[in-house]
Formats: structure tokens, sequence, C-alpha cells
């Protein structure tokens, strides 16, 4: 009985040290979440604001959007509208390609990741530089995000150290976070100056204003919008939000989720391209208008991309983010990858104790673990059921139903207790890999019940 | 008051101590209490591994044999919230309306809730380490949860104050998943192995004799990985611990 | 049929309910205030990793900012003069640029230390809102230390009071600014001086 996501789960676990870190570092994260969220009574109402909101943008996408158009027109930008990945990667291309640019700095979007954009672009000759820090780590690396906030959390100082040796001529055996951090500040600091155009995905899009709100730690997407003058920003229909005083609710709840800091370092407001230049903006549906239609997932698209489900899941912080097949793992991830193609990732199902907690700290409200056990109710039917589960399952609804069967499966029982370990302990039993077998009362309660001994 | 006692099938069958415990207790707090036979299992292994169809028979079955009860009390906080939170939906299709669901109280919530016993003769001179259980927490508000930002309370630590000689502590990480989840351990059982394991040396950190939760399955699993891996801490279920002067 | 129409289409025909907007304020009125809000403003600035200092009657403003950041020698100012909240005008003199004596963005690198001009502060989380007020905006980013100028009398306790508070102006740009540029994207160790600044100082005046 096994997953693909079980399967790599054993394979990450099979490095103790690490992975007891990587459990560890983002538990710490959890930890710095729970301080921040007490700082502020009014916690709980704000999520419950959070969800509200986003459930009237949702359930309003057709006005909002257009809203947002009409208002980033009149104020000079253009809007573009991408029903796909392929739409999408190819709007930013043609801009691309109608200014020469050769160049191209971009801050991280999970659309980006989402719709294969770098790949994309590099096919057609354009050098692509990420420049959050995370990002441009695994970009060197030829690697993906393990986790939408925190994408190299997976990978260790020493290995950076010995990336930045050969691609920044850093010292090597110089492995000093302070060190490499300024070591890719000075190198990408040139990429921002020569690059011909930047691009930033959005946290929020306002419809009142027509502006896009971008929240980064770095200053990355500010550095790359500032020094050439296209900027291209593209945005998950979902983000869009009614107005400014919804930025009021979310940006209290975004990063105290996601970082456990109490606002990110800048929450930058692009509402008109810079003078004489140009802003693009790229509306992307991608799948995302179905999902509307879904009532039983339709929350999933209340999601900021914080990560704080990922950062509190058990399974998430003891498997990894590569663990899982869809490029968005955790809790969110597991849902977004059904709702995507379920016959591609129901592997991820498995990832789930339903212990509930990411829906706990969800600030949108998200009901993740629920709608993970809605999806495992639909396996069956999409015929991605586990078969050992279905026999196991099966097998207990049998004898379950028949209480003559199951007394006489209960008296009977102690008899494994008794049986030799070789019997017990076999490849078969996964139960066995981690534990003892529970051992069997010489006497049942329903025995003891009928003999009158329960008193 | 009639109160119908629910012993959840591994409990029946691997610890039926909890059952006789939960019985004395309900009895010595004055509930008229009665155990309808030819019960087996509320259906919750098989939905949550995807197979929830599978249970609509045991739910009408279960609400059958508890029907002639005010309430419905068992010593398993997630087979009681796995009853009031799905069999309305899962007996949606049926003549008459679910009854269970209004009227099933894990034992612990029970005492707490309704009996609100001011003292217990209970003696239990031991540290103890409790499990707050995911589905006791966060779906049958046992416990203030972690995540929330609202005043801790919980009512396991509550009733287990009434006990002479205890000593109660908590683990860090008070209301981590120990990994159990059902099939979830077999599935999965690298990753709920390791959180088993987590689990167990946190209740071990606090220096308790005894993890106690009112969740028999997490005890088991954790029980498996003590005795699997040689571990200096026991498992004990809270009412075994309220019934203990009995 | 364009994409356009195509997306809203598909909007229109999948969207099922139509959930209301929700009223904003009951949540505002019960955000958290600071009672002492200057004293909160400061203790959050040290915890965002930057620092905020009170200007006192009678100080040289320049001699201050010279004393924060001594080894400062490029230093751009897109203030010309601050208004101190008792209306004493005080001349910033200690710039040797003006951020839009530059050709190119990219000239601005190797700023040692911009002083700008702050709108808003919030007590909450030690953000500053900054509206665009020069032709570039790089200012604010690139150089490798902040000096931000605010009226002591513009700190407001949340964000909620913020966002009523705020305009992107005719440049259609601002930006809250929380303490300087920072990372931790390297085994979650934080890091001051990412991209942006290496160091922030904000001046209630």
């Amino acid at each position: 009985m096994s997953t693909k996501h079980s399967k790599a789960a054993e394979e990450f676990q099979a490095n103790k040290g690490l992975a007891a870190w990587h459990d560890e570092t983002l538990w710490m994260v959890r930890a710095k979440r729970d301080k921040m969220s007490k700082q502020l009574p009014e916690w709980e109402h704000l999520r419950d604001m959070a969800c509200a909101i986003k459930m009237y943008s949702n359930s309003h996408l057709d006005q909002l959007l257009t809203e947002f158009e009409k208002n980033a027109q009149a104020n000079g930008a253009h809007v573009y509208w991408a029903k796909d990945a392929t739409e999408y990667c190819s709007i930013v291309y043609n801009i691309l390609k109608g200014h020469n640019v050769k160049h191209f700095i971009k801050s991280k979007s999970m659309l980006a990741e989402e719709c294969g954009l770098n790949e994309f672009l590099e096919e057609k000759g354009v050098e692509v530089v990420e420049s959050d820090l995370g990002e441009r780590i695994l970009q060197l690396m030829h690697k993906k995000p393990s986790h939408i906030v925190m994408p190299a959390i997976h990978i260790k100082k020493e290995e950076i150290g010995e990336l930045f040796v050969r691609e920044m001529n850093t010292e090597p055996g110089n492995n000093d976070q302070t060190y490499l951090t300024h070591a890719a500040r000075k190198n990408l600091r040139h990429k921002f100056i020569e690059a011909e155009a930047a691009m930033t995905g959005a946290n929020f899009a306002v419809a009142s204003t027509g502006e896009c709100v971008v929240c980064t730690n770095e200053g990355n997407a500010d550095m790359g919008t500032s020094q050439p003058k296209l900027q291209i920003t593209a945005f998950g229909m979902e983000k869009i939000v009614p107005d400014r005083d919804s930025l009021g609710v979310f940006t209290r709840l975004l990063a105290r989720s996601g970082t456990g800091q109490p606002i990110t370092t800048y929450t930058s407001h692009y509402r008109k391209p810079r003078p004489g230049g140009e802003l693009h903006i790229i509306i992307v549906d991608n799948g995302r208008s179905r999902i509307l239609a879904e009532q039983d997932h339709i929350k999933t698209l209340n999601c900021l991309r914080c990560g704080a489900c990922m950062n509190t899941c058990p399974v998430y912080r003891r498997s990894g983010g590569y663990s899982y097949t869809y490029f968005i793992p955790g809790p969110i991830g597991i849902n977004l990858g059904m709702l995507k193609a379920p016959l591609h990732y129901y592997d991820n199902v498995s990832a789930c104790s339903l212990c509930h907690s990411c829906q706990n700290v969800c600030p949108a409200k998200v009901d993740l673990a629920d709608q993970i056990y809605r999806w495992r109710q639909k396996l069956d039917s999409l015929g991605v059921a586990s078969s050992a589960k279905k026999t196991m399952s099966g097998g207990m609804k049998f004898l379950m139903e028949r209480p003559e069967l199951f007394n006489f499966a209960l008296k009977n029982a102690p008899i494994v207790n008794a049986m030799p370990r070789w019997m017990l302990y076999n490849s078969l039993n996964d139960w066995g890999k981690e534990h003892e077998m529970p051992r069997f009362a010489k006497e049942s309660f329903n025995d003891m019940w009928k003999k009158n001994k329960v008193k | 008051m009639k109160v119908g006692l629910f012993i959840p099938c591994y409990i029946n069958a691997v610890y039926p101590q909890v059952g006789v415990a939960s019985y004395k207790l309900l009895k010595s707090l004055g509930v008229n209490v009665d155990y309808p036979l030819d019960q087996t299992c509320c259906g919750q292994p098989m939905a949550n591994a995807g197979f929830e169809d599978e249970s609509v028979k045991l739910a009408k079955r279960f609400d059958h044999l508890f029907e002639q009860y005010d309430y419905i009390v068992g010593p398993s906080a997630s087979c009681v919230v796995f009853v009031r939170d799905n069999y309305g939906r899962l007996l949606s299709n049926e003549q008459h309306r679910c009854q269970s669901e209004g009227k099933i109280y894990d034992i612990c919530e029970f005492i707490h809730d309704v009996i609100k016993p001011a003292s217990l003769p209970a003696s239990f001179p031991h540290k103890v380490s409790i499990q707050n259980s995911c589905h006791g927490v966060r779906l049958m508000h046992l416990s203030s949860p972690s995540e929330l930002n609202i005043p801790y309370y919980n009512k396991l630590r509550d009733l287990l104050s009434l006990v002479k000689d205890i000593e109660i502590v908590e683990p860090e990480r008070p209301d981590e998943c120990c990994g159990f989840g059902g099939m979830f351990a077999v599935e999965e059982h690298a990753v709920s192995g390791q959180m088993g394991r987590d689990k167990v040396n946190r209740h071990i950190a606090t220096g308790a004799e005894y993890i106690a939760g009112a969740d028999s399955s997490c005890l088991m699993h954790q029980s498996g990985i003590i005795a699997r891996e040689n571990l200096p801490i026991k498992t004990i279920h809270v009412v075994e611990i309220l019934a203990s002067g009995l | 049929m364009s994409s356009r129409e195509d997306i809203l289409q598909s909007i229109r025909r999948n969207t099922r309910v139509r959930y209301e907007k929700p009223d904003y304020a009951p949540l505002e009125e019960e955000a958290t205030r600071y009672p002492d809000l200057e004293a909160r403003f400061k203790e959050i600035m040290t915890q965002v990793g930057g620092q905020a200092v009170t200007l006192k009657k009678g100080d040289d403003i320049n001699q201050v900012i010279k004393s924060l950041y001594p080894e400062a020698r490029r230093i751009a100012s897109t203030v010309d003069e601050v208004t101190t909240s008792d209306g004493k005008k005080l001349a910033i003199t200690c710039a040797t640029f003006h951020p839009d004596d530059v050709e190119t963005p990219g000239e601005l690198d190797g700023t040692d230390l911009a002083i700008i001009d702050g709108r808003i502060g919030v007590g909450e989380n030690g953000a500053v809102w900054i509206q665009q007020d020069v032709e570039q905006r790089a200012i604010y980013f690139i150089s490798e230390a902040l000096v931000i100028l605010l009226d002591r009398r513009n700190l407001v306790s949340n964000m909620h009071e913020a966002y009523k508070r705020i305009d992107t102006g005719e440049y259609g740009y601002g930006v809250f600014i929380s303490g300087p540029s920072k990372t931790a994207d390297i085994e979650q160790a934080l890091v001051m001086g990412a991209h942006g600044a290496r160091s922030v100082t904000v001046i209630l005046v």
C-alpha cells in the first residue's frame, strides 16, 4: 500500500538529520506565526473577514475584473486576458519581443511556475533572471521550489556556498549566510541594471484603483521595476480584491501567517507606468473560472499563497516539498493539484492524516482538510483508489456489518498475539515497519459484558 | 436520562478495560447507563480512507441500535465526532432523520459538559502528559487549538484536575498530530511513524510516566511506537484515570 | 471570440452563489490601537530590524543624520525642507545630490544614503508609506541606507487606518516600507540587505 507521495516521503525520511532539520525549521516558522497572530486580539475576526471578502470577490469576478480593467487602462496600463498557460506565456513573450528584450528580470511568481513561463521564454532565447534569492539559487541549481514562500528551504548552506563559488566567485568554504546573501546582492544588482524589462506577479489586484500590489521582503520586485521602463505584471484572477480597505485586512494577515512577520518589508502599489515607461498587466484564468462551479472546492480560490498550511502540516514538514507531484506542495497543493488534473495528481491525497491544523492556520479559511477528505471519497469513482485500501475497507465493511462474525473475530483475535514474529512482521505489514502490533485482549468488552463481568 | 454506551470496535478488541472504566465511571456518577449489544464499528476507518459509502449501512445500524437512548456516550473522541459530523449526510437518503448526530458525546465531553461533577473519588499519584488528539481538539473542541487566538481551555485537564495526587502536563507542540490517521498510518507509514516517534518523545521530555488521552486510537499508535522503540512511558485513557478509585 | 469574452463568459456560467460584500466597519472599529503610538512605533521598528528616533526640539537635523550615518559620502535627498510637528521649517543640507539629477536609474547604484519623505507610519508593523515624489523611484530601494522623515502626527495604529489616508499620487506608485530589506532564504537565517536598503532609520519630526 503506497503512493508516489508515500514512497518519496520514505526516501526523504531516510536522511534522518535533514528530515529532522526540515521539520524543526518549518515548525519554528509556525511558532512565529502563532506569536504574531496572538498579538492581535481581533485575529479570528480578521480571518473571518478575509474569508468573507474572498467569497464576495470570487463570486463577483466578472464585475470586479472589468472594473479593474477599466481603471487600469485609465491609469495608462495595457491589460491582457489569458485563458490558459500558453496564452499567458505567449503574451509575455510577444511584449518582450516587441521591445527587443534580451535581458529579463523577474520576481517570484507562483503563476509563472504554474504556467512554465521561464522554460517557455528560454526556449525562445530570452534570458530570464530570477531575483528572489531563493528562486535565484534554485534557478542556478536547475531545481524547482519546494515551498511557495521559502522556495529553497530544503537546501543546505554548504550546497549554496559551493554553487556561489562557481557562479559568483565567492571564497571557497565561506558558507556564512550573510556573506552569501550579500554576494548575491552584488551579483544581481548588475542584472537589475542591465535588464530591459522586469516582471512581477501580484498578491492583490485592486478593482477600485486598477493597481497591483506586490509584497516582498527583499525588495527585488521594486529593484526590478524601478530600473527598466518596461514592467509586466501578471496575476491569477482570484487575486482581485474590491478596494483598498480590503488591503487593510489582507496586509495584516499575509506576512503574519506566512513568515511570522508583522508585514512584509515592502508592500508595493503599482498603479501607473513609470514616466516614459509601459505597464502591461495580464489577467490569467488557466482553470480558475472552472473552479467557481465546484462548490465543494471553491474556497481554494480564497488562498493567499502565504504557505502557512505547509508550515503547520505535520506531513509536509516530514516529507518535504519534492515528495508531492504537484508544483505546489502541502495541503493547498494537494487540493489545487486535484482541481488541475485529478488523474495526474491523486498520489498526493494520501499525504494527510486529517489533523485539520491547516484549516486553523489559513488566513482566508480555506477548508483544506475537509476538501482532502472529499477528494478521497472521489478517488474510487475516478478509478484510482488504492486497491489494497479498497480491499481492506471492503473487508472491514463485510465484518462490521455482521455482528456475529465480528464477535467471532473478537473471540479469536487473541490468537494473533501468539503468532511468531516473522508471521506478524514481514514486508506485507506496513504497520509493523514502524510499530509493534496492538495486543488483543484475552476477553473483548462484548464477552465481558455478556458474562456480566462489567460492573 | 438513559445513556447508551458506545464502545468502538478497536476498544472492544484491544482496550476492553477502557470500556469497563467508562461504564463504572458513568454508573458512579449516577448515570443510567446500558450497553446495547451487537455494536461493531462506526465506519470512520473506511470513510477516512475514501470509502464513505461503505459506512452507510453501519451508520444505519448504529442509529437504530441507539434509538431508545437519550444520549450516546463513547470513550473515543474521533469515532464520536465522526458520527456527529457525518452521519446526517451519510443517512440523508434514508426515510427517517438521523438521530445519533444530535445526542452523541465523547465521554470526557459528556462528563465535563453535561454531568459536571464537582469532585471525583479518584486518585492517581503519577505525572501524566495530555494527548490532545486532533479530532478531539479541532473537531470536538475538547481544548483550545494552538493555532487559534482564543482563550486557553482544556476539558481533559479540567477533568484530570479533579483527581487527587496527579500531576498534569502538556507536551511541547501540545496538539501536533501523532500520526495515526487510520489507514494513513499504513499507507504513509514512514511519515506516520516519524510523527509518532516525535510525539512520544515530546511526551517523554515532560518527565511524565503516562500519556493520557481521550482517543484510544492515538494511544494505540503511540503504544506500538513505545513497544518497538522500548521507550520509558506508558499510555492510558483518561477515563481509566478518572475511574481509578472505583 | 476574444479571450476576454471567453473568460468572462466562463466566469458567469460557473458562478453559482453571489456572496454579499461584508461590512468592514465592525472589524476596523475593533482593530488594535496603541495608546502611546510613538513608543509603540519605536519598539516595532527595532523588531523589524530598523530604528526610529525622535528629533528633539533644537536638534540640528543634518547633524542627527550625519551622526547616524557618519560613513555616508554619496547622499541623495528627495526632501529640501522638512516641517516639524511644531511648525518649524528645517532645511536638509547634508545631501550631495537629488535623485532626479541622474540620466538613468542605474547611476543611483552606489548611493550610500537616501533621505526620503514618509507620509504615514503604522504602529502595528513599522510600515511607512512612501508616495513616489521623484521620477527615479529606484532611489528608495537602491540606496545602501534610508532615512525616512516622518511627521510624528502622522502615526496611525493599524493598516485599516493607514489605507484610509494613503494615495499613490501623480506618479501612480506608493510603497509601505517596514525596516530594511531582508531575506531568510538560506536556511532561514535572517540577513539584512537582500536587495534594498541594509539599514532604515525613521526620524520622527
